[in-house]
């Protein structure tokens, strides 16, 4: 469970720094205000070593001693390089990459893999910044390796280039707190829904163990919630107290879940509290960290209900036309089916890191994959790659005209397919800001939105307005048939609700277990929507159900595949009749847009049901 | 021949037709083509209109292409024939009488690429009905 949530943060991690600052109004704004912090440093590096190609596996990876430093290059595309060093029992090693802070256009990942070669240890996306660090106390003598790749391995170019420092790490202070902050006097401000981000440093560093304060003003009354989530350390246990102005401890939590720490307490006085962020054991390695400071005051979407449990960090989520829910598991690489009773099933695997699901017009389960393409899963839970044209498609929505929209965070656009998976056309979505397009959706007119971070754009006769400006980082969203939004912010643990304008309806529409990703309406068992609200929330392994009372109108239905047959579809084509208006644009939409029903659209209608086998 | 001899003989011959591969037609002999002449290498899908003598049915000339027909009247079919078209057969008439191959006619209503665009012009194509 801890690999799979680190996983997740690589992703998340496209929710770039994501969480790190959403106050700061958008993704890039977050990326400039850590690249201002002070960058930790190795210890002095002994000497420069240059990666020699082809080093690409375990078995090839160069060689470099505790204390180098070495430069490389990711390039040609998907490059993986792998590095070697010889470490011994109880040595606190920490291996960190500089390239986009020093211009390069790699967003690194590091990998660190035991001396066995395939047992992952620790893994990390960004640290500062875009570049990586990953700090490991090794618990056996041998040879480790660390793999240096692009996020989502969807990058390699000759201007790809990175130094790597192999060696301890000295701890100055990284993420937005200010250290020295190891007492209420210096404590780092924060305000309620915010997020800050720090590290908790070595004991060598500080042999009385590291303690991190942070401040904040609340009013009484509220109820405040405070997260802190290490997960990107396999060595972190961190914990969290709360205290008074006075000093007074007020609660205190240690592993909520997992290694992570959470508490909640209700406010009696306004006026300034302090929040302490510690190691567990007050001596062990360093790691890096994010505090969440939210308001968790209920929505009328509470309380939620949990439907399903112990997944292995549930990200994209659909719901099939018998009502049962589809779930893209990240870490475990599956999709889990769950029945309106709560069995879950595995409907599929062989996807690697599945991200986001859509159904097709063909009723096949399209699923994003961090290995780049689509794939679409057979009703029988066959996988195989669909689309493969993408560099790392994120997210994934299929259009009422059974059109396949695709978010590629590869070159940040968005890209139409047919129906069947012919790739149409692209558009850019760098100049939206922000750092998307992300999650993506298809609204009551058809037209696809995105996020985009802290946005939400549409996109109409190939131009995109902005819909929906918030302060916290918008996941993947829903509409009803009314055109209300459904927005999850997992930085506030919440779903908000907009109208069709952009205007919020309530916030918070309702309160996750810990940070909902991933909102889809639910069906009956005929396939007709229903006003009921599900949600994935992925650090906790959890699908939940908001109160179905607060929800106001039933989801938009999306794609509904069309009930005719090809014998049909042809007799309306040669002069027969039988099918309806909507039938001929429909067939119109799904093959050549020409405004009629013509023998290119027969083609292609043909293909769709090929598809689906009918 | 008689009578009873004349019963069993004809249930044999319905039996023979039957079991055949080919219902509606009891050998090459009895089959035209369909023939098409196309100014392009890409088509995809095409609809025709053929008028003329008796018609018993038709069939797509080769399994790589679907035909879907409609009978129009008793010497009009209309059709649609989807796949990878090119020169040469791409339907097949199963007729009562061969001999009256130049007695049909053959249109071409509409083609489509095979990226399912629709043609702009039909100049170039032709429909031809030969043995």
């Amino acid at each position: 469970m801890r690999i799979s949530i680190l996983v997740l943060l690589a992703l998340i991690g496209a929710a770039p720094a994501v969480a790190q600052s959403p106050t700061a109004g958008s993704w890039q704004a977050a990326m400039q205000r850590l690249r201002r912090a002070p960058l930790l440093g190795p210890a002095r590096a002994r000497s420069i070593i240059v990666e020699s190609e082809p080093n690409d596996t375990i078995a090839t990876a160069d060689s470099v001693g505790f204390g180098d430093r070495a430069v490389g290059v990711i390039d040609p595309l998907r490059d993986v390089d792998n590095w070697f060093v010889d470490l011994t029992a109880g040595q606190l090693f920490s291996v960190d990459v500089d390239a986009a802070v020093d211009g390069s256009l790699l967003d690194a990942t590091l990998v660190l893999v035991a001396p066995d070669g395939r047992t992952v240890l620790a893994f990390n996306d960004d640290f500062d910044g875009f570049d990586s660090r990953i700090s490991f106390r090794v618990f056996a003598s041998g040879r480790y390796y660390v793999k240096v790749s692009s996020f989502g391995r969807s990058q390699g170019s000759p201007q790809s280039t990175y130094a790597i420092n192999f060696g301890a790490v000295t701890c100055s202070g990284a993420g937005t707190e200010r250290e020295p902050n190891d007492a209420p006097g210096t404590a780092t401000p924060i305000a309620i829904g915010d997020s800050g981000t720090g590290e908790i440093c070595p004991v060598v560093e500080r042999p009385t163990g590291d303690v991190d304060y942070w401040g904040f003003t609340a009013q009484a009354g509220i109820m405040v919630d405070l997260q802190v989530d290490a997960s990107a350390s396999l060595v972190a246990d961190p914990t969290v107290r709360l205290f008074a102005g006075d000093g007074t401890l007020l609660v205190f939590n240690d592993n909520f879940l997992g290694a992570g720490s959470r508490l909640q307490f209700s406010i009696p006085v306004t006026g300034t509290y302090y929040v302490a962020v510690a190691d567990a054991a007050g001596f062990a390695d360093p790691f890096p960290y994010t505090l969440h400071v939210r308001d968790i005051a209920p929505g009328p979407g509470d309380p939620i209900t949990v439907r399903a449990r112990d997944l292995s960090v549930p990200l994209g989520l659909a719901v099939g036309n018998t009502g049962d829910l589809f779930v893209a598991e990240l870490t475990g690489s599956r999709i889990v089916r769950i029945t309106p009773d709560g069995a879950k099933t595995t409907f599929a695997t062989g996807i690697p890191n599945p991200l986001s699901l859509a159904f097709d017009a063909s009723g096949q389960l399209l699923v994003t994959s961090v290995d780049g393409a689509v794939y679409r899963v057979t009703p029988q839970g066959q996988a195989a790659r669909f689309i493969t044209d993408a560099i790392f498609p994120i997210w994934v929505a299929v259009g009422p005209d059974g059109r396949i929209w695709v978010t590629d965070l590869g070159d940040r656009s968005l890209r139409r397919y047919s129906a069947t998976g012919q790739f149409e056309t692209r558009f850019d979505g760098i100049i939206l800001g922000g750092f998307g397009p992300g999650p993506l959706a298809i609204g009551p007119s058809g037209d696809p939105y995105v996020s985009v971070g802290s946005e939400i754009w549409r996109l109409r006769n190939g131009q995109f307005e902005r819909v929906v400006r918030d302060q916290l980082v918008i996941w993947a969203f829903a509409f009803d048939v009314a055109g209300n939004i459904y927005v999850p912010a997992p930085t506030g643990g919440s779903i908000k609700l907009f109208d069709s304008t952009g205007a919020v309806l309530a916030d918070p529409f309702a309160l996750g277990p810990d940070a909902p990703q991933a909102v889809a309406f639910g069906r009956d068992r005929t396939g007709a929507m229903l006003p009921r609200l599900f949600a994935t929330d992925p650090q906790i392994g959890q699908v939940f159900e908001v109160n179905p009372a607060a929800v106001l109108h039933p989801g938009l239905p999306g794609y509904v595949t069309p009930p005719f047959s090809a014998r049909a579809a042809a007799d309306g084509l040669l002069g027969a009749g039988g099918l309806t208006d909507a039938d001929l644009q429909y067939l119109d939409a799904v093959g050549n847009h020409n405004g009629r029903y013509d023998v290119g659209d027969l083609r292609a209608y043909l293909r769709v049901l090929q598809g689906s086998n009918r | 021949m008689t009578r009873a001899i004349w019963i069993l003989a004809m249930a044999a011959l319905f039996v023979s037709v039957a079991c055949s591969d080919q219902p509606t037609n009891a050998g090459s002999e009895r089959t035209l083509t369909l023939r098409l002449t196309t100014p392009h290498p890409d088509d995809g899908a095409l609809t025709f209109q053929l008028s003329g003598p008796v018609i018993d049915s038709v069939s797509a000339a080769n399994g790589s292409l679907q035909l879907f027909t409609r009978r129009v009247d008793g010497a009009t079919i209309v059709g649609a024939v989807v796949g990878p078209l090119a020169d040469g057969a791409i339907v097949t008439l199963h007729v009562p009488d061969v001999g009256a191959a130049a007695g049909y006619t053959a249109t071409v209503l509409e083609v489509a690429d095979r990226a399912d665009a629709v043609r702009a012009s039909l100049a170039g194509y032709a429909l031809n009905v030969i043995r």
